[in-house]
């Protein structure tokens, strides 16, 4: 009895001991990895900078940025560029300007609201244009009463109260309602196209996301869709769906997208894309030589084929470098 | 049933007739949702699967050489134990499934010295721990007679965290502010430099270590050595056998010094891959032979290795070319890159493991302990009962908030609230327990409230205490539950994404974090990246290829929650 006892006392021991430990051994396990430090700011020499750099933003830019985070790691392997595609206006408010950011990029120039806001956290952000995007509007490949639009009538579409039906706009045109699909509130694009071309407000009976995939995608199971995004996604489908040639005014000629037409002025909905690294942030070793790779880079070949953007030219790389 | 049309036994109604139609119809529903919930999700995965290896695009020449030598065999061979030999046919389930399954942990296991704790801190870290258990073992024996409770109990605490955290330094620099006002009271900055310094800091810090494949052997394989040693002396009872065991399995690793180069590995993968590999197997293979039962089973997988062997030979020879796979080597150790065909998962999988290593810290302890008080200290009566009654209702109704809501909880605690940076491993890792911990809490409670009262009163009776019978009748009746319910929830705590997107796990991270505290990629944000890039192969082949990786990880930990689950089982 007694034996039998203390064999299951010891069994206890044991079993706890065991507990113990292996608790102890968890906890230390976070304790023990924590300690190989992340946050070395690097130091110099070109081959052991580290570090991290955050990128946040616009979806349009992201493309860009992802690419030059790509590249520049190639380079600088130690340094850890994260891109994120948050929105322009997203990245700004809920990344930027409370200083969990490091870059955000923005498909349109910064508000007085977001200023304001970093200015609070002490976040200065530098403005600098990077590449340049032909927003592209599209509609169904079996859309056959379509071929080229003027602003005015984009208005009359996506302005605030828009019209409803295809005939409203144009009486030639079918007595169908509208299927409106186009970026996200939180976009760049969303306020560049509001300001630019509808003179102010957006429609709100249009379906709002930030994958443009989802555009194309309505685009081609609805004839009476309609749509737009940068002219990347377009590149890239060419064949799915009908880009829509655009015109200023009632008396100028339709132009076509293209990345030649964006970067000669032809085009009228050409817009600039920009990132805004901020002033703090450029203090940072690796920060800084990574905003010098990326304007150096802008003006590279293929900004143009690989990512579908119009690439800066000279006198703007020049500007921006000047900035840092 | 045979009463149904059984005239003669009238004993249900005078008519004697009874309408089978409504179980009829019944039944077949039943059936039907089954059919209708299988389909849906084998079509899925078929679909995912499809995308991932691409079989068409396979010439002709491959197909048929694969299926002449690996999967006729495997059917015929199939077939034969399933109709003549079952037992045979248990083994030869489980010993195909086994290297499989060894393989993949083997790769976790890579992964966890590759990215998460050094060889060396590995090494240290068993070290003290040893050394721990050397001291605690002594002073049991000298003083266990006369020392008092508190006493052992400070020694048991005290010798481990002495040994492995030592006693840290600490600095704090803040301004203390009002809570709600934010008026700023003083500002508090002191710190304090290492007390005393833990026997692992020591090792650590000594100037001559182990090369990192002997340091693995000496604290890797060693220990799962001796577990080897200990599981085979105790189903055989000779320390001969014991000893064979564990020298096979240290012979096993131990050439890996010699021979890696030469396979074009390194050391250190050897000595894990091989330790990982043989244990689990020659275990396996030994206790089939001591039992004596299907050995025939055995031949299943060496069947199916030659037949993959033979056709990797054909295929090299004749120049078949094979699936264009997207879930290949490269995908499984690459980081994401612009290009679908270079791009892979890796980061974001070793940033989903660490995550997940947060949330088992930090749910399964918090989690359990707020059960055990619940369905075994807490008050059931009056209006304390009332309270706790609410409490337990609203727990349940955690469970059940979207996962975007914790999200945002996550944000405004551990980014905004305590000031972490958005993004990493921690605050996912939190973030995503936090989001768990209802679904741990009530699985958990479910679990101790199936252990029958009638075993609790019996320890009462025996003059038991009440820690007495929740430590010894209570948690080792409730413990296959309590892991089952646990390790499932591990499973949607892995493939959650709403919640990382909104605490700011970027799109894309292209390092995997190198602490707790690094920026992490994640294996459902990655996906979701994937998804809604412009070109097309990102969305179909790498896409399709994440998500098998994601279901495979996910398959893994259910794997793990079953064996858990059958193992304590058969306990009872």
């Amino acid at each position: 009895m007694t034996d039998n006892q203390s064999g299951r006392l010891v069994d206890t021991v044991s079993r706890r001991k065991f507990l113990a430990s292996s608790g102890a051994m968890g906890a230390v396990a976070v304790a023990g990895c924590s300690e190989t430090d992340s946050d070395d700011t690097g130091n110099g020499g070109s081959e052991d900078l580290s570090g991290e750099v955050r990128i946040t933003g616009s979806s349009t830019v992201f493309p860009v940025s992802d690419a030059m985070a790509e590249r520049f790691m190639d380079e600088y392997p130690h340094v850890n560029v994260t891109t994120d595609s948050t929105g322009s206006g997203g990245g700004f408010e809920n990344h930027f300007c409370p200083g969990d950011s490091d870059i955000n990029g923005a498909s349109r120039p910064v508000k007085d609201e977001e200023l304001s806001q970093c200015d609070e956290n002490g976040v200065t952000p530098i403005e600098m244009q990077v590449a340049g995007d032909a927003l592209t509007m599209a509609v169904s490949p079996e859309n056959d009463w379509v071929d080229c639009m003027s602003y005015d009538e984009m208005a009359q579409i996506w302005g605030e109260n828009g019209a409803e039906m295809w005939s409203d706009v144009n009486s030639d045109w079918p007595d169908e309602p509208f299927d409106l699909y186009g970026p996200d509130t939180t976009s760049g694009t969303y306020d560049w196209f509001s300001e630019n071309v509808n003179g102010g407000g957006h429609t709100d009976q249009h379906e709002g996301t930030e994958d443009d995939n989802i555009i194309l995608e309505a685009l081609q199971q609805n004839p009476y869709a309609m749509g737009y995004f940068g002219f990347a996604y377009y590149a890239e489908n060419e064949d799915r769906v009908k880009a829509v040639e655009v015109k200023e005014n009632e008396g100028d000629d339709c132009v076509a997208p293209s990345l030649d037409a964006a970067s000669e002025g032809d085009y009228p909905m050409a817009r600039p894309l920009f990132i805004y690294p901020s002033e703090e942030a450029l203090e940072r070793e690796e920060v800084r030589t990574f905003v010098e790779f990326y304007i150096e880079n802008t003006s590279a070949d293929w900004i143009g084929s690989d990512v579908g953007y119009v690439p800066a030219n000279d006198d703007l790389v020049q500007e921006n470098l000047d900035k840092i | 049933m045979a009463t149904a049309d059984d005239q003669a036994q009238q004993w249900f109604g005078a008519d004697g007739q009874v309408s089978q139609l409504r179980g009829a119809i019944f039944r077949y529903s039943c059936l039907g949702a089954t059919l209708l919930a299988l389909t849906l999700v084998f079509v899925f995965l078929l679909y995912v699967a499809n995308d991932a290896f691409q079989p068409a695009t396979a010439s002709t020449g491959w197909l048929l050489t694969v299926a002449a030598t690996v999967v006729l065999p495997a059917v015929v061979l199939a077939a034969y134990f399933y109709f003549r030999d079952t037992r045979a046919g248990e083994v030869a389930y489980i010993s195909f499934g086994l290297p499989i399954a060894s393989t993949l942990l083997a790769g976790g296991a890579l992964i966890v010295f590759n990215e998460i704790v050094t060889p060396h801190g590995w090494f240290a870290l068993v070290a003290a721990i040893g050394a721990a258990y050397v001291v605690i073992e002594l002073y049991v024996r000298k003083r266990r007679a006369v020392a008092s409770a508190l006493e052992q109990f400070a020694v048991r605490v005290g010798v481990p965290i002495l040994a492995i955290v030592g006693i840290p330094g600490f600095g704090v620099d803040r301004t203390i502010s009002t809570p709600l006002l934010g008026q700023e009271l003083f500002h508090l900055s002191v710190s304090v430099p290492t007390l005393v310094p833990s026997l692992r800091g020591l090792i650590l810090s000594l100037p001559v270590l182990p090369m990192d494949s002997v340091a693995l052997l000496l604290s890797f394989t060693l220990p799962l050595a001796g577990v080897a040693a200990i599981r085979i002396r105790r189903v055989r009872e000779t320390d001969r056998d014991a000893l064979v065991a564990a020298g096979a399995v240290v012979a096993a690793a131990g050439l890996g010094l010699v021979a890696a180069p030469f396979v074009g590995v390194s050391a250190m993968t050897w000595v894990v891959v091989s330790t990982v590999l043989v244990v689990p197997i020659g275990l396996y293979v030994e206790s089939v032979f001591r039992n004596g039962e299907g050995i025939a089973g055995l031949a299943f997988p060496v069947v199916v290795g030659t037949g993959a062997l033979l056709a990797f030979v054909v295929v090299e020879t004749l120049g078949f070319t094979g699936p264009d796979l997207w879930l290949d080597w490269n995908f499984l150790t690459e980081s994401h890159s612009r290009t679908p065909r270079d791009a892979g998962i890796y980061p974001a999988l070793v940033g989903s493991i660490m995550i997940l290593i947060v949330v088992a810290i930090m749910a399964f302890p918090v989690g359990l302990g707020a059960a055990i008080y619940l369905e075994e200290y807490a008050p059931n009566q009056g209006l304390a009962g009332k309270l706790v009654e609410l409490i337990e209702i609203n727990i349940a109704n955690l469970a059940g908030v979207p996962s975007v809501v914790y999200g945002v909880l996550g944000l405004a605690l551990f980014v905004r609230g305590i000031g972490l940076r958005p993004g990493i491993v921690i605050v996912g890792g939190l973030t995503i327990g936090l989001l768990i911990l209802p679904i741990v809490i009530v699985s958990a409670q479910e679990a101790i409230r199936a252990v029958p009262d009638s075993l609790r009163q019996a320890s009462y009776g025996m003059g038991a205490t009440r820690w007495q019978t929740v430590r010894n009748v209570v948690l080792p009746r409730a413990a296959p539950g309590i892991f089952t319910g646990t390790i499932l929830a591990f499973g949607r705590a892995i493939g959650e994404t709403a919640p990382l997107l909104m605490i700011g796990i970027a799109a894309v991270v292209r390092v995997s974090p190198n602490s707790f505290f690094g920026l992490t990629g994640a294996m459902p944000r990655q996906i979701f990246t994937w998804s809604r890039l412009i070109a097309t192969d990102f969305r179909y082949g790498v896409l399709a290829a994440g998500v098998v990786t994601l279901l495979v990880v996910m398959l893994m930990m259910n794997g793990t929650a079953i064996v858990l689950r059958n193992k304590y089982q058969r306990q009872d």
